[in-house]
């Protein structure tokens, strides 16, 4: 599974809604994610993939496309590493 | 009231009121522990604070509402200084919403951080203040006893909170351990920009007989109290710090 696919999955885990709704033009809000949601779904990424988001990156994330780019961009450094 | 060469535990103390009892207790010779989940920059920042005040500062990111990682951050603290004199259970969360709006998932994420965090916490923290003694203090709220718009599981997880600290203060008592917690009116912090937003509080400044909002190191200061052997008879009270809010609610009804 891809990194976007795995996010893509623990977000429709957390929100309940149908996985095949979130693109990666999706926002939050219509994903039908509250704040909870979202740090809940940060949380399970984080340790999905050994990484840390902290709450100021995680703040510029305007849609479900920007969340995966981040991690894609933050799993590639650790490998680099 | 010297503290000097304890060792503290302060849970959410990269901002706000963590961050003031943190720099309360190192300005008292206190090294300190800064556990932070969201905000590693504050965090470190905070430890850096810490330091420029003569003191050593650690930095340790943990859930506490996570009991695996209350483990490792206590793993952690063992293994590296195998003790503990002071744990501040101050790290918060919460989600604001009317009482028919609350769901399993946001009682059990606001709980487990508020409340349950302070169970396991001082359970931990007790064996390692084994034949020394030591001082469990945690923030709660005014919301634990008053009804504040939309903050149903925070109040109720502060009110567990207040209820487990009698409970601590007499059943570790015999150790040595002193537990007492201070609950506060709304203090001006980052956290209450968010309820601010969420709509929990109103802007509280004219109706505290005191004139002006409660601030971090107005809560700092009863803190550090509590931790000095002079409040040692102190045992397992709710210390509240309001500015007279609480006491004031009647003559303060038409303002």
């Amino acid at each position: 599974m891809t990194i976007e696919e795995q996010i893509r999955e623990i977000i429709a885990k957390i929100t309940r809604v149908d996985k095949s709704i979130i693109t990666r033009e999706s926002t939050f809000k219509e994903i039908k994610a509250d704040s909870l949601d979202v740090v809940q779904a940060l949380v399970a990424v984080e340790e999905t993939f050994g990484i840390e988001i902290p709450d100021e990156e995680a703040q510029k994330f305007q849609n479900f496309g920007d969340f995966v780019s981040y991690v894609e961009n933050r799993v590639a450094q650790e490998e680099k590493v | 009231m010297s503290l000097e060469g304890k060792l503290a535990l302060v849970t959410g103390s990269g901002r706000g009121i963590g961050r003031a009892i943190a720099l309360k207790l190192a300005s008292q010779g206190v090294d300190i522990i800064v556990n932070f989940f969201r905000h590693r920059d504050s965090a470190e920042q905070t430890a850096k604070d810490i330091e420029a005040l003569g003191v050593k500062a650690e930095v340790i990111r943990a859930n506490v509402g996570d009991p695996a990682k209350i483990d490792e951050m206590f793993d952690m603290i063992g293994n590296k200084f195998g003790r503990l004199d002071i744990l501040i259970s101050n790290a918060a969360s919460g989600v604001g919403r009317p009482v028919v709006d609350i769901d399993v998932k946001a009682w059990e994420w606001t709980m487990d951080i508020n409340a349950r965090a302070l169970l396991l916490c001082a359970q931990r923290a007790a064996k390692l203040m084994e034949g020394r003694g030591g001082k469990i203090v945690s923030i709660s709220s005014l919301g634990s006893r008053f009804v504040l718009p939309n903050y149903t599981i925070v109040g109720v997880s502060k009110a567990a909170l207040e209820a487990l600290t009698r409970y601590l203060a007499i059943e570790l008592a015999p150790r040595g351990i002193c537990v007492n917690v201070v609950a506060a009116s709304a203090v001006e912090t980052e956290a209450l920009k968010f309820y601010f937003k969420e709509g929990l509080v109103k802007n509280n400044r004219q109706v505290t007989p005191a004139g002006r909002m409660v601030i971090p190191e107005d809560v700092a200061n009863v803190v550090a109290f509590l931790c000095s052997e002079e409040a040692f008879m102190i045992r397992g009270q709710t210390i509240i710090v309001d500015g007279g809010t609480s006491v004031g609610l009647f003559t303060l009804a038409g303002k």
